[in-house]
């Protein structure tokens, strides 16, 4: 089974992506008031998630759920970069560098988080 | 006419009466054997896992009546075996008071003794110790909970030491001390806890205040979203003759679990529902009980349904997964007992149609969610189209975490506030490590 991530997508986030081939891919939520690109997971990756992170965990609707923040911010940079969300999931998963610095960022969330 | 009654009343008490375990004669120690409340310790992870003052304030409380006292070891196997205490009322979770052996013995405590208890090193209450009885706290674990070979009409998968509920079983100390339990120094909550400290036969008092003459309780142990607050609307129209007059909000408050949204954000993010008109104040109050939850799904329901009927309530809300943690459980398994009842738990029929049964009616609710069709929060029963938009609790942890505040038509802005304002006094929006430690080593309560 695939699963997905939905990356929320801010004002700052949006600016962005808006104007490239990704733009199509992003879905109004709640009647507009959320925007999202979802992310496919294959169940190989999603194995490797809940590996990485161990809060890591899938929901009722098939979204996988509480990846850290560091980790969604990666996600966000690597599509960017990449415009294919198939790429940029694969690229994060296979930099060993990356994902020790997401893990050891990810650490200190687990501490503090600045309030808005 | 068929006789049929349409209008029903808050129904008594379960066993007919409150328990009343206070004692305000008995406030001093008297150089009787005395021992220190510790919280109970997860041996593999070191974290706390329970801290048996919170059974002892329910119990002496009348949350669980007629549950009077810590468990004999003839109690004991009359639950797990029955799911009811010896005199046939229902219970399903073993109550035990474990304690270090090697203490006791030190005592020398005797069966008839009067062993008085310490909270945060001050007098707090006493038990008078009817028996002491060895256990082994790997079988009373399984036992507790089942098999999915003997419980195949609930479980899915054997529990073990990843679930909460099994793990307080399991890390037990193996050494019970039962008898009848008796608060002699009342503690005082700490701010917000009190405001929505409501024991039975308070919340009573406050209904009849209230003029509920029907009251349908919601459990909870999360931070009220939009789909949670229609479930509480819709769900109150089932009363009688017309919808519930009121919804009573009941934490469950206890250890938490790392993740988890803070028992502070959780009572006041429910309070600002009704504080800011989403449910009118009238309708709605916000309460909790003090429990380390179990997370025994249909077992955990009877609990729910026990407090719920004890605090005066006529109906209970009954959601899929039903507090459940992981897929132990059948999603739809508290469903299935209060529908047609779950034998492998001895129950034949519901628990409301069983002899010495509870009175309290079970409302069993599926889901809510955004349908962009109808342009609003919807029943996943009654919408038709199939385009919902899903908000579980945690993506919106995850909206939370990332700083995006949840659009209102997901999540009211002044329960986001009450997040906030918690996530400043603690650093953090969530249940960590440290707010995990810090809670346990102070507890809710300041007691004498
Ligand atoms: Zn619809």
């Amino acid at each position: 089974m695939a699963y997905k991530i939905g990356l929320v997508l801010d004002e700052e986030r949006l600016k962005l992506i808006k104007g490239t081939e990704l733009e199509k891919e992003i879905k109004d939520l709640f009647g507009g008031t959320l925007k999202m690109i979802e992310v496919e997971v294959t169940e190989e990756q999603a194995k490797i998630l809940m590996q990485l992170f161990p809060r890591v965990r899938i929901d009722a609707r098939g979204f996988v759920e509480e990846t850290p923040v560091a980790f969604r911010k990666a996600l966000y940079r690597s599509l960017i970069n990449h415009r294919s969300k198939k790429d940029a999931l694969e690229a994060i998963l296979k930099d060993d560098k990356l994902l020790n610095e997401i893990k050891e960022m990810a650490s200190k969330e687990d501490e503090y988080i600045p309030p808005p | 006419m068929n006789g049929m009654k349409l209008i029903i009343n808050n129904p008594p008490p379960y066993g007919g009466k409150l328990v009343n375990n206070i004692d305000k004669k008995e406030q001093e120690l008297k150089g009787s054997p005395v021992y220190d409340i510790k919280p109970e310790i997860d041996r593999k992870s070191g974290a706390p896992i329970r801290n048996v003052y919170r059974e002892i304030m329910s119990i002496c409380y009348g949350f669980f009546s007629p549950l009077d006292r810590f468990m004999t070891k003839e109690d004991v196997d009359s639950v797990l075996k029955y799911r009811r205490l010896p005199d046939g009322y229902i219970f399903p979770f073993p109550i035990i008071f474990d304690a270090d052996k090697e203490k006791i013995k030190s005592m020398q405590l005797k069966e008839g003794d009067r062993l008085y208890l310490r909270l945060k090193g001050k007098p707090f209450a006493y038990i008078d110790v009817d028996e002491m009885w060895d256990f082994d706290p790997a079988d009373l674990a399984v036992k507790t909970f089942g098999t999915p070979e003997k419980n195949s009409d609930a479980l899915k998968k054997p529990l073990d030491e990843k679930h909460p509920g099994f793990s307080i079983y399991r890390n037990m100390s193996g050494f019970a001390i039962a008898g009848k339990v008796f608060i002699i120094n009342e503690p005082k909550f700490k701010d917000p806890y009190s405001r929505f400290w409501y024991p039975p036969e308070r919340s009573r008092e406050e209904f009849l205040r209230r003029k509920w003459r029907t009251v349908i309780a919601h459990q909870t142990r999360n931070v009220p979203h939009t789909g949670h607050e229609h479930l509480m609307k819709e769900a109150a129209f089932m009363g009688d003759v017309e919808p519930c007059r009121g919804i009573l909000v009941n934490a469950i408050v206890g250890a938490k679990r790392i993740g988890d949204f803070v028992d502070e954000a959780i009572l006041e993010g429910h309070e600002a529902v009704n504080k800011y008109g989403y449910i009118k104040p009238e309708r709605h109050m916000v309460s909790f009980t003090l429990w380390d939850m179990r997370y025994g799904a249909p077992l955990e329901s009877l609990l729910h349904g026990i407090i719920r009927q004890n605090m005066g309530c006529t109906h209970h809300m009954f959601g899929r997964d039903h507090a459940a943690a992981g897929d132990y459980f059948d999603p739809y398994s508290t469903q299935e007992l209060w529908i047609n009842g779950l034998p492998s738990y001895g129950f034949d029929a519901p628990p409301y149609d069983v002899e010495k049964g509870l009175e309290i009616r079970p409302v069993n609710m599926q889901e809510f969610f955004y349908c962009p069709r109808c342009n609003e929060i919807t029943y996943s029963e009654t919408c038709g189209h199939s385009e919902a938009q899903r908000f579980s609790g945690s993506f919106v942890r995850g909206l939370i975490a990332e700083g995006v505040k949840p659009p209102s038509v997901i999540f009211r802005p002044e329960v986001y506030s009450a997040i906030v304002k918690w996530w400043r006094v603690f650093g953090y929006p969530f249940v960590n490590k440290k707010y995990l430690m810090q809670k346990e080593d102070e507890l809710e309560v300041e007691v004498g």
